[in-house]
């Protein structure tokens, strides 16, 4: 029965896989339910600080700020791509890369010097291997990003756009619509969108005594809101990341179970054949010695 | 009573009512009641108090940031606030 023997292993070996991605499924999402979390307390910090920005905010305060200037035209860009540190998420690295290559050649087409930074050892392990010049990269941000990390990723880009070095900055990341839609998004961080008029109107039509002024206001806030967007962008890929590794996982349990079923049927119809096939035998030899 | 919270990048560290707060404002210490006008100020590094708050007294130490009265809501917004 050396077939048999064989289909045992095969049956033994996906059980086992199975076993493994039904843990890391779980895992999944229990880990999920955290960065789920971790997104929505980030909330009320993005919205209050937006209100406070288009409440101080006023286009002749604005000319003063470096990071609000409009340049007319962009000479040099900078990408920050966040991916995931591990795999076995599905497409969920590679719609990330892929979303950047696409802003890249954008970029590029037009004329724009385009630089990367990257965090995540997948998105770096992809660029490195096509070849292209990574400026920076992080693969130290884990499972739980800090508001200090995404300080220590956007203060280098933010020196370099005040400095006249940089044009505008984009962020590619996952952004976490639900555990089952995490569509890779680019947002353009800098220049900082001046707030538009009608959400002034309504936020802004209140006199707030603002100490020491409107503009040392804003001079404090608009880094903040930059490091906040990148936070941002951190969390909500880390809860993307998990949300596409529990659907991917969750197909290749479901795939698993199938897969054993399939050859637990090609099994049984084998071992009745031998059967079958011994009774016949036997049958067969009784009927000869008879005969 | 004022409304208040504290919030941080990483969440919402404290909401719930005070009858007065004390601030560490850029330029020294600022005291809040009930009734103040709508205010936006920066704030230095210090101890935050919320007086009479629901859970007894509330300290916080907080470093920069800024601070926003209006309609007797206070928010206490902050990169780096840490609950005493």
């Amino acid at each position: 029965m050396a077939k048999g023997r064989e289909l045992k292993g095969r049956i033994k070996s996906v059980e086992n896989t199975r076993k493994i991605t039904r843990t890391m499924e779980m895992v999944a999402t229990s880990k999920m339910k955290r960065a789920q979390d971790r997104v929505h307390a980030a909330r009320p910090y993005a919205l209050v600080l937006r209100e406070v920005i288009s409440s101080v905010y006023s286009s002749d305060v604005a000319d003063r700020f470096p990071l609000l200037r409009q340049p007319e035209t962009v000479k040099r860009a900078a990408i920050l791509l966040v991916t995931s540190n591990r795999g076995l998420a599905g497409g969920f690295n590679a719609n990330l890369i892929k979303e950047a290559r696409g802003l890249i050649t954008r970029l590029e087409g037009a004329g724009t010097e385009t630089e990367l930074h990257v965090v995540g050892r997948k998105g770096l392990g992809y660029f490195k291997y096509i070849g292209r010049e990574v400026k920076t990269s992080r693969t130290d941000i884990t499972d739980k990003p800090t508001s200090a990390d995404a300080a220590s990723l956007s203060d280098v880009v933010m020196d370099d756009f005040a400095a006249g070095r940089l044009d505008a900055v984009y962020v590619v990341y996952a952004k976490f619509n639900s555990a089952m839609s995490t569509p890779p998004v680019s947002e353009q961080v800098l220049p900082v969108q001046p707030p538009s008029r009608e959400g002034a109107e309504q936020g802004m039509q209140r006199d707030y005594l603002l100490y020491p002024s409107a503009e040392a206001i804003l001079g404090e806030l608009l880094p903040l809101y930059v490091r906040n967007t990148v936070y941002r962008a951190l969390a909500e890929s880390n809860a993307g990341e998990q949300g596409a590794r529990r659907t991917a996982m969750k197909n290749a349990t479901e795939n698993a179970s199938e897969m054993i079923n399939g050859l637990r049927r090609t099994f049984n119809r084998a071992r009745q054949a031998q059967i079958t096939q011994e009774i016949a035998e036997i049958v067969g030899g009784a009927a000869g010695l008879q005969g | 009573m004022l409304k208040v919270s504290v919030i941080s990048p990483e969440a919402l560290l404290f909401e719930g009512e005070a009858t007065s707060v004390v601030a560490p404002a850029f330029d020294g210490s600022l005291g809040i009641l009930t009734g103040h006008a709508p205010m936006v100020t920066l704030l230095g590094n210090g101890e935050l108090r919320l007086e009479g708050a629901s859970s007894g007294g509330k300290r916080f130490t907080v470093d920069g940031g800024f601070l926003q009265v209006e309609d007797n809501n206070v928010r206490v917004v902050t990169e780096k606030a840490t609950a005493l």
